[in-house]
């Protein structure tokens, strides 16, 4: 009886063994044919264009040149420095700064005078980088960055919010929220080459096109749309020029085009989202007399953060990322005003042929939406509201 | 007495917030209908367009007076539109064919497998989501071109291989697929495993059959990523062997210049498959949304 015993416990645990090992070798057989694309595609190439930045490299290898291409960039390594430092400096002094916040001390005061006088020095010491590496580096890649974060900044807010406005209403009880939410998701879902030459057509810059029809309905005399270099400051009466004054006609024409692509995938996600929020919550407000506005702002609002805070992540890595949007909107007369970096690499690659300038570029891109990626997290995953 | 002075005042508020409620009901349709008006008038112009006459387009009018069903014909044949949407066909089924593969595999292993190395993997699987295309974009360029390491057939520029292979996986697919894989009840494989059921038969035969909406938002989305790829088949298509429609589209753009009409009527033809899918699919694409809990 009890040696019986034994022998079930044994064979019990050689059984839950053999499983274990069963578990490990169908686990890696699964995982392979994904692992092998995906490492082969998306994870070596990354070091492949390490190794390749690192030489002369124009359609065919070329000596080695060690960090030539990015000091191209830079135009000295003392200028990266510079850059480096005051933003270091900038963080430090936003983390004394915001530490002061937290506590009550008495010398939060002092401390908070000093972490604002940080961030003032590391911001100044960041633009003096900025503005050696202007002088020195490569102009086009710095001023594409410039272009870059206008197109995030003028994409990805208009985008959380409306997606957000649409899908908060579309929760409401609303009769044919289905076929609204269709309809919302139709521009994602369908290929930019061919939603672009209908918007090529509305913001062309004849007379006749749609969009200047429409603000001549405003007494607004024609614009030339995506062909406009031009800042929207200048457009507007503003005494100003080149990147400096703001996003050009032309990038704002391609942002127009980008919200309307990306607002439906938005409202999607954060349908999907408020279901999640439990019915019991509102209930309990609507008892305690909230009004509908103070519902949405307290609950709502919070409860909804991890969906915004994970939606405006892709959605700046996407900005960083977008290509087709662009590339297909783009005007020769438009100039640089609309060449994202994206587009940058992309020319050096494939039109001017400087495959390790072009690949330098990319992971310079690259480190910097890392840092971005990095910031955001630190900075809303915070806020964030995790049930 | 004053209970009686209070009592038509309230009958009036209350009366006022139904006014109120329907007002702003009415406010919200607006706002919706508004927006609906936005997003599908694109489309409009897109159909409207592509059967006018020339001369119609550059006076634009709204409407065609006689829809000119010719312009498909002469946009289909003037620009090989046939051949290129053949190519979109086959490396869509053959993209979606590998991509469906390996991510219910790797989703399965993922959600219900327990191994070494597992969170190691998939980590690494979620950091390429943040690689942007530009910086693969080159390496795999000389990888598809036979320069980094030989290749069966010396290069791959224009063949299928180099359109398909590369999007056969990816990490979006397989996190969608693990976070639903992971919420089937264990009670499942249990009681699989007792009747003698290994992984893969569980998966088959269990797991796939209860994952449909899921495994269509994978569908889905994997269908509009190969049949709207561009920059990719850009590069790895100089010949119009394999040339997909995106690229064949952005061609007659630059060639047909201001035939407003037959270009619209290409666009048309372009994007008459991803509706079909999406009006057949949405309604498991959008319960495979709510169900995975893509909220990161």
């Amino acid at each position: 009886m009890e040696s019986n015993r034994e022998l079930i416990s044994t064979k019990s645990r050689s059984a839950f063994k053999q499983q274990a090992l069963k578990d490990q070798i169908t686990g890696i057989l699964f995982t392979f044919p994904a692992l092998l694309i995906i490492f082969v595609f998306g994870i070596f190439p990354i070091g492949y264009s390490i190794y390749m930045s690192l030489f002369n490299w124009q359609v065919t290898k070329g000596p080695y040149v060690g960090g030539q291409n990015y000091l191209l960039i830079f135009g000295s390594w003392s200028n990266l420095l510079v850059l480096l430092a005051g933003l270091g400096l900038f963080v430090l002094g936003f983390f004394v700064w915001r530490k002061a916040f937290q506590s009550l001390n008495n010398g939060s005061r002092l401390a908070h005078i000093a972490g604002a006088l940080v961030l003032i020095l590391g911001g100044v010491i960041f633009v003096t980088g900025w503005g050696l590496m202007y002088e020195t580096g490569n102009k086009d890649f710095l001023n594409s960055l410039i272009v870059t974060l206008y197109y995030a900044l003028g994409t990805v807010p208009a985008e959380i919010i409306l997606g957000l406005v649409l899908a908060y209403i579309l929760y409401q009880d609303i009769i044919g929220k289905e076929a609204f939410r269709m309809i919302y998701f139709l521009p994602y879902i369908t290929p930019s080459i061919s939603t672009a030459v209908v918007f090529q057509i509305i913001f062309s810059s004849r007379e006749t096109s749609l969009a200047n029809q429409l603000i001549g309905f405003f007494g607004i005399d024609p614009l030339r749309w995506r062909f406009e270099p031009k800042p929207v400051l200048n457009l507007l009466g503003f005494d100003v020029s080149g990147l400096a004054g703001g996003p050009s006609l032309a990038l704002l024409t391609i942002i127009f085009f980008g919200i309307w692509s990306f607002v439906g995938y938005n409202t999607v996600i954060f349908l999907s989202g408020l279901g999640n929020i439990p019915k019991e919550i509102y209930e309990a407000a609507e008892m305690d007399g909230g009004s509908k506005w103070d519902r949405f702002w307290h609950i709502t609002i919070p409860m909804i953060s991890p969906v915004t805070f994970y939606l405006t992540l892709i959605g700046f890595i996407g900005t960083f990322k977008a290509f087709n949007h662009i590339y297909v909107m783009r005007t020769p007369s438009a100039q640089n005003t609309v060449v994202t970096t994206s587009l940058l690499v992309f020319d050096r690659f494939y039109k001017a042929n400087q495959y390790s300038v072009a690949t330098a570029q990319a992971i310079v891109l690259f480190v910097i939406i890392l840092g971005l990626t990095l910031a955001q997290n630190k900075l809303m995953g915070e806020r964030v509201f995790y049930g | 007495m004053d209970n009686l002075a209070a009592l038509p005042t309230t009958k009036k508020t209350k009366k006022d917030i139904h006014v109120g409620r329907i007002l702003g009901k009415a406010f919200l349709y607006l706002i919706l209908l508004v927006g609906a008006l936005i997003f599908i008038f694109p489309f409009f112009w897109m159909i409207s367009n592509s059967l006018m006459t020339l001369g119609e387009t550059i006076t634009r009018r709204f409407l065609p007076d006689v829809p000119q069903w010719i312009n498909y014909k002469e946009a289909w044949f003037q620009a090989s539109f046939s051949k290129y949407f053949l190519n979109s066909v086959l490396i869509t089924l053959g993209t979606l064919a590998g991509l469906l593969f390996t991510s219910i595999l790797a989703g399965y292993a993922f959600g219900r497998i327990d191994f070494k190395g597992k969170n190691v993997i998939f980590a690494l699987f979620l950091a390429t989501m943040m690689i942007p295309e530009s910086v693969t974009l080159i390496p795999n360029y000389l990888l598809i071109r036979g320069n980094v390491i030989p290749l069966p057939g010396g290069t791959w520029i224009n063949t299928y291989w180099a359109l398909t292979i590369p999007f056969m996986a990816n990490a979006f697919s397989i996190f969608l697929l693990r976070q639903f894989f992971a919420q089937i009840p264990n009670e499942l494989w249990d009681a699989a495993r007792i009747d003698g059921c290994d992984h893969l038969r569980f998966l088959v035969q269990v797991v796939m059959p209860i994952s449909k909406a899921p495994i269509m938002t994978v569908l889905l989305f994997g269908f509009t990523g190969a049949w709207n790829a561009f920059q990719w088949p850009l590069l790895v298509t100089t010949r119009d062997t394999w040339r997909p429609l995106m690229v064949g589209l952005h061609g007659f753009v630059q060639e047909a210049g201001p035939q407003t009409n037959l270009l619209m009527a290409g666009a048309v033809i372009t994007i008459i498959p991803i509706l079909v899918v999406y009006f057949l699919t949405q309604k498991q694409f959008t319960q495979g949304i709510a169900t995975t809990g893509l909220k990161g």
